[in-house]
């Protein structure tokens, strides 16, 4: 109430009557009203009690509260108890040094609202663009060695989780090996998870389900989902997907905040459609040049498309990925007619790979 | 003075000697909504628009709007709330519960996650139990705290509410006692429920007033219990139902329409589905209904004025049919009319009696909090 002043002196004009205006206010300090007049004093507004007693209010701290019928009602800034309204006409002199009207905001009311309103849609947009393309140019900016470290400090080598055996683990860097020779930070591994799924995660790791190795008939179809992951390594998808996610939990914290959804959560389910062309594309690429069959992709594909809606498990990969018939039909056109294709892996090196989680004795189940 | 440190209140409230509510032949209540749903749609439209526009970011403003409006339509005797609350305010609440408390649990999250992948299921899950308790004690706080918001920026006649007490130990009773509500079989859950109404409001005040409630929760337990066993009911019910239209299909013997009569029991089971949690919540609105009868029955301010609240299941079941009407009618649009229907319901079913002096009403000396809601606004608990 520093601001509040009494004062005892009574200010009189010739037209003292004329600019007074009838008001009624609580002081903030106790709960009874004060009837009485308002008028304009040089840069204070002046309130004067039924009583005789006179309050000197500092225009530029009065704050408008809301327009009533009967009039203005106001308040100070540093005592949101005060409570003042004119009732009448109030005199245009006192009317113009009054605060003005605020509706939705002091920015809001400034521009106008359908100025603001495309103004701010503009920015959401822009931003909501920023959030959704600058993670395609940053993720490859950030070294590898980086995502690499980060990657290993969150996952580690998964528990005990990851499945080794005498021939298996030769048989699955072949493989790799095959795929992508120069693989500067790509890890493949077969982790004893029941599940028809395949994941590349943060640190260049890529990591095949056990459900899936056994779902596979060939070293082809497997060669083509182990390429495809490979893919997203080499494309820096999953850097793209966490930057992209961080972006999104923050720009949209305002709407939901259930942030974050987890390692797995942003490393399976959250490549764009367009990442995972990349992925295809390269898995293509590799295939060809590594003289593996694409038709085994394809077939892998074929499959999940007849077997869709048997099970849960079948779900987690058509939910993360493209729709399997178009995507079958792509690996089908890139088959070359003559060609001298090889088998991905000998029939030997296969059953190793299958073999693997059962021959690992002391390999963990698993469990989310 | 006003001529109004008489009685007021309504039916069975004290004699009314100058009571302006009832001098001019208004409504006997001393709370009067006066609001329109005209008046609030230019309100709730133009906040959706600005809410949707700025990705959410304007909800702060939004709410402090349609507060403003609704406390300002909402006559306490003879003179009107106001909402005195700034939308920067819950702004920076959930801005600081953004950065104290969900980056926490954004990392916490992540480590767990890596604990149970690198092979440490025991660690993970104890930092995982931890959070949970964190979470649990914080939404305590965060019930307590937002009330004392919501009563210090309530302003009547120029004075407003608050608490001396920053509700940091009402967290540990909200632990305990919720804990012990449910440790007894969930029996315990409604004197929780009826204590910890009283330890909130016991702390509050308003002006110099305090706020005390004594509210005993054994008048709530019938209907409790009734809730409590509904589904065992309802189940022992409809297996029987079941069992004897089976019974009767399997017995007919044999007529051609076996098949459709097997239909028909299906679509009966599906029915008996949906009855069954439609059963179910009505008999927690039953329970409910009476449970905030009781304690804001029980509720006084300072010495002379106590409280009351009157809305039966039967009102609860209308606001509720309404809402799911409106938004259903209105393909969800009608979801920004709901805070204004809630906030009239409670406005027009809570009742005063007694006698006050705004005289002898002083300014209350509680400390102001200087930010909004953010946790409630966190764990999403806002009612209105
Ligand atoms: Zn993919």
């Amino acid at each position: 109430m520093a601001k509040v002043c009494w004062t005892r002196s009574i200010w009189v004009r010739s037209s003292f009557v004329a600019e007074m205006v009838e008001a009624e206010w609580y002081d903030g300090l106790t709960a009874r009203k004060r009837t009485g007049h308002a008028s304009l004093s040089g840069s204070v507004l002046l309130l004067r009690e039924d009583d005789g007693t006179q309050t000197a209010l500092p225009l530029q701290d009065l704050r408008f509260v809301e327009r009533r019928p009967e009039g203005p009602v106001l308040s100070l800034n540093d005592n949101r108890g005060f409570r003042l309204r004119l009732l009448g006409t109030i005199p245009p002199d006192l009317a113009e040094r009054l605060p003005g009207e605020s509706r939705y905001g002091h920015w809001i009311d400034r521009l106008g609202l359908p100025k603001a309103a495309a103004l701010f849609a503009g920015i959401s947009a822009v931003a909501l663009a920023a959030v959704l393309t600058l993670p395609n140019w940053l993720g490859p900016l950030i070294p590898q060695s980086w995502e690499r470290r980060a990657g290993d400090a969150v996952i580690g080598d998964m528990g005990n989780t990851l499945c080794h055996s005498e021939f298996g683990d030769p048989a699955l860097k072949q493989l790799a090996a095959a795929i992508d020779p120069e693989r500067p930070v790509t890890r493949v591994d077969i982790a004893n998870i029941d599940m028809v799924n395949a994941v590349a995660l943060p640190g260049g790791r890529v990591v095949v389900f056990d459900g899936l190795v056994q779902e596979a008939e060939s070293a082809d179809e497997l060669a083509g989902v182990i390429a495809h992951e490979i893919g997203h390594v080499r494309e820096r998808h999953v850097m793209q997907a966490l930057l992209r996610q961080f972006g999104l939990s923050i720009l949209l914290g305002g709407i939901n905040s259930d942030v974050g959804s987890g390692i797995f959560g942003i490393a399976s389910t959250s490549y764009t459609r367009s990442a995972e062309r990349e992925a295809d594309e390269y898995a293509r690429e590799r295939l060809a040049a590594a003289d593996i069959s694409p038709l085994g992709a394809a077939a892998f594909f074929e499959r999940l498309k007849k077997e869709h809606g048997d099970g849960p498990d079948w779900a987690a990969w058509v939910a993360s990925h493209p729709v399997p018939s178009e995507r079958q039909k792509q690996f089908e056109r890139a088959a070359q007619k003559g060609a001298d294709y090889r088998p991905a892996l000998s029939e030997q090196d296969f059953g190793a790979l299958k073999t693997m989680c059962d021959e690992d004795e002391d390999v963990e189940e698993f469990y989310f | 003075m006003d001529g109004m440190a008489g009685g007021f209140g309504g039916d069975g409230g004290a004699p009314s000697g100058g009571d302006p509510a009832n001098a001019d032949g208004g409504p006997a209540s001393a709370f009067v909504f006066e609001g329109t749903w005209r008046e609030f749609a230019p309100i709730a439209f133009t906040n959706l628009l600005l809410t949707i526009v700025t990705l959410g970011i304007y909800r702060f403003w939004a709410t402090t709007r349609e507060r403003q409006y609704l406390w300002s339509r909402s006559r306490f005797i003879d003179e009107h709330l106001e909402w005195t609350g700034l939308g920067k305010e819950l702004f920076f609440g959930f801005l600081m519960v953004a950065v104290l408390f969900g980056i926490p649990v954004l990392v916490l999250q992540f480590v767990v996650e890596a604990l149970m992948i690198q092979g440490y299921p025991g660690l993970g899950a104890a930092l995982m139990v931890a959070m949970v308790l964190t979470i649990f004690y914080l939404s305590g706080v965060a019930r307590y705290r937002a009330l004392r918001y919501r009563l210090g920026r309530t302003h009547w006649r120029g004075i407003r509410g608050g608490s001396y007490d920053p509700g940091f130990r009402y967290g540990l009773s909200y632990m305990w006692k919720y804990a012990v509500g449910y440790l007894a079989m969930g029996l315990m859950v409604p004197w929780a429920m009826v204590s910890l109404w009283n330890e909130r409001w016991g702390h509050m005040s308003f002006g110099q007033l305090r706020f005390s409630g004594q509210a005993d929760f054994s008048p709530v337990m019938k209907r409790y219990l009734l809730f409590y066993l509904a589904p065992l009911i309802l189940l022992i019910v409809g297996f029987l139902a079941i069992g004897a239209v089976a019974l009767g299909i399997g017995a007919a013997g044999e007529f051609d329409r076996k098949e459709l009569a097997w239909g028909a029991l299906g679509g009966l089971i599906a029915i008996g589905f949906v009855a069954f949690y439609l059963l179910w919540g009505l008999a927690y609105l039953f329970f409910y209904a009476k449970y905030l009868r009781v304690v804001i029955g029980e509720m006084r301010l300072g010495d002379d004025i106590s409280f009351g609240f009157s809305a039966t299941t039967k009102d609860w079941f209308r606001l509720i049919l309404g809402d799911v009407g409106l938004v259903l009618v209105t393909l969800g649009v009608g979801w920004i009319f709901l805070s204004y229907r809630h906030w009239k319901f409670f406005i027009t079913y809570v009742e005063a009696y007694g006698v006050i002096d705004p005289d002898a009403l002083m300014q209350s000396d509680t400390p102001m909090a200087k930010h909004g809601e953010g946790l409630l606004d966190a764990f999403d608990m806002g009612a209105i």
